[in-house]
């Protein structure tokens, strides 16, 4: 079957169209980055700086305390991602594998549960973290992103544990591992690439939340990167350059971790386990 | 007859000793779930009937019945965000999906540029929402952005136009760049579905004469709806928590034409303090999005036991 030339033409075509929709925004906003300030308002305006400048870059860490920013947004992912991948792979690896009561009703709660928009536990939330003083600190935003993500890396996990033979287990019980040797031991690096998408999948939802994030930690120096960028707003004008000059910088790890880890990004998307 | 009593006895030992580690190894992750997740949401409802005041250390509550609903069942503004949660969620994952396939349909079978597709696919989905949203905000700009810049000289629009400035076209604005989030992502979910078809369905389509268009509505389609379909259940349940692209867009503007729930429920909540009738909101968003995922539940039930592949 194969097709005429002019079809597959087309197909290039398409394909590379749709790149450039993509594409285009993300590139303006690299060339808007490097603008000095007096291009930023120019109509029409300049496809390419008339003249580059690093300036924002500095500003964003300088002026601007962006590096604060990062350092709350690395600190309170890096911990929830851990919290996370230790309470799920214990979690997944009892319900996939153990005799325990109530499977499907678990595996159903889970997955309704993370269907539910964070608005619904904001307000009762806000009122405890009050009432503990643990406002603008950073188990703020740890504690319920660890429990936000959790059933859906419990569901990852489930799936991956549930793929291994059974076999593997009831060998070693019999030669007498307990159960927690046999899963650190034995599952658990068996079932790497499921970790890794769980990884990947918690770390990049930590490190992009806005709403607990805006309304838990709102002071200064406890922001993370997107309310930092979401309230980066000048006095008398909204400094772009530097908004753009920031976003670049914290958008890169996790484009990299994207990019790296694309095999297992694509089957945790693709593997009935969908989230957007 | 004594060995086997035996051995199902060390058995039914076995088993228990396996229970009780497997109910020690699920509490830590259920007990977070619960008291951070559960436990809120049936407290929201408890203060949604309350009348709540914030102290200077905590809260004060009294019971109010159905006042706060009766506040929000009359107000104009609540049901504005109502209607326009559900059409925006709809229209835009309709859209997505519509897209998402047909783009999936064209490039599928491509030979060259795979990798740097796949990167450039995920790319969208990767970035931080608020941050879209500011490139959008700039892009959409009224006096210098880019949009009427290419618009004005591909001569379809005689003067720049303040995007963001009327209700209409600020609904559209917000449209596109969800559109331009989320398509990518439809895109690779349709495309791994593709990838599954066996050739063979097609081939044999082929001898018994069935033309590009049969194969399409017959073949292709069929074996890519359920996973296509079940990404646009997931968009749409997620699409009604919908917060950070209008906050950092519109603000809900202009006036109150792109106010979401969620947005609605945080003004409501965060900047008047009135903590009663926020809940309300909340609470109703979650009855929505429960109402949503009990409609599918025979979808969710077979993903649950379905997927033991």
């Amino acid at each position: 079957m194969n097709e005429p030339k002019w079809r597959t033409g087309l197909r290039y075509v398409i394909l590379i169209l749709f790149l450039g929709i993509i594409l285009l925004p993300m590139i303006w906003m690299v060339i808007t980055s490097f603008k000095p300030d007096l291009e930023l308002g120019l109509y029409p305006p300049s496809l390419v700086p008339q003249s580059w400048t690093g300036d924002h870059y500095m500003e964003a860490f300088q002026k601007y305390n962006f590096g604060i920013y990062i350092r709350n947004s690395v600190i309170i992912s890096v911990i929830s991602t851990t919290l996370v991948i230790i309470l799920s792979s214990l979690a997944a690896f009892a319900i996939a594998l153990l005799p325990v009561r109530g499977k499907t009703i678990i595996m159903m709660a889970l997955l309704i549960i993370s269907m539910f928009p964070a608005v619904a536990v904001v307000t009762p939330l806000y009122m405890l973290l009050r009432t503990l003083g643990w406002l603008n600190s950073f188990q703020a935003l740890i504690i319920p992103y660890t429990a936000f993500n959790l059933p859906f890396a419990i569901w990852i996990l489930r799936n991956y544990f549930a793929e291994l033979p059974k076999d593997l287990f009831e060998a070693a019980r019999v030669d007498g591992a307990t159960v927690l040797q046999t899963f650190y031991q034995i599952f658990v690096p068996l079932t790497r690439p499921g970790l890794f998408t769980a990884t990947v999948f918690t770390f990049i939802s930590t490190w992009t939340e806005f709403f607990m994030a805006l309304v838990f930690n709102q002071s200064k120096e406890m922001r993370t990167i997107p309310v930092g960028i979401a309230l980066f707003n000048g006095q008398f004008y909204i400094p772009y350059g530097t908004i753009f000059a920031g976003s670049i910088v914290a958008i890169l790890p996790i484009i990299l971790i994207t990019i790296v880890f694309r095999k297992w990004v694509v089957s945790g998307l693709t593997s009935g386990a969908v989230k957007g | 007859m004594e060995r086997t009593h035996n051995a199902s006895e060390e058995n039914n030992s076995l088993q228990r000793q396996e229970r009780r580690a497997g109910h020690w190894m699920m509490v830590p992750a259920l007990a977070v779930i619960a008291i951070i997740t559960i436990f809120p949401i049936i407290y929201s409802v408890w203060m949604s009937l309350n009348n709540v005041s914030l102290t200077t250390n905590g809260f004060t509550m009294s019971f109010a019945g159905m006042k706060n609903y009766g506040i929000l069942l009359k107000s104009a503004v609540f049901w504005q965000a109502v209607w326009f949660t559900f059409y925006f969620s709809i229209v835009t994952v309709a859209i997505e999906l519509v897209l998402g396939v047909l783009i999936s349909l064209s490039i599928n079978g491509i030979k060259r540029l795979k990798n740097i597709s796949m990167i450039v696919m995920l790319i969208p989905w990767a970035l931080i929402t608020v941050i879209s949203a500011q490139m959008w905000s700039y892009i959409y700009n009224g006096v210098y952005g880019l949009l009427n810049y290419i618009l004005q000289i591909s001569q379809i629009i005689p003067a720049p136009i303040t995007w963001l400035g009327s209700s209409s076209s600020a609904v559209i604005a917000l449209m596109i760049a969800d559109i331009w989030k989320t398509t990518p992502f439809v895109v690779i979910i349709s495309l791994a579905g593709l990838q599954m078809i066996p050739v063979e369905l097609y081939e044999s389509a082929y001898i018994d004469g069935a033309n590009r268009w049969q194969m399409f509505w017959r073949v292709t389609l069929p074996l890519i709806s359920g996973s296509v379909a079940l990404a646009g259940l997931f968009r749409i349940l997620q699409a009604f928590g919908l917060f950070d692209l209008p906050f950092v867009l519109t603000q809900g503007g202009p006036g109150t034409s792109t106010q979401s729930l969620a947005i609605l429920s945080q003004k409501v909540m965060f900047q008047n303090l009135s903590f009663g009738p926020g809940s309300a909101v909340a609470v109703t968003t979650v009855l929505i999005v429960l109402v949503i995922s009990l409609a599918f539940f025979s979808v969710f039930k077979k993903m649950v036991s379905g997927d033991r592949k």
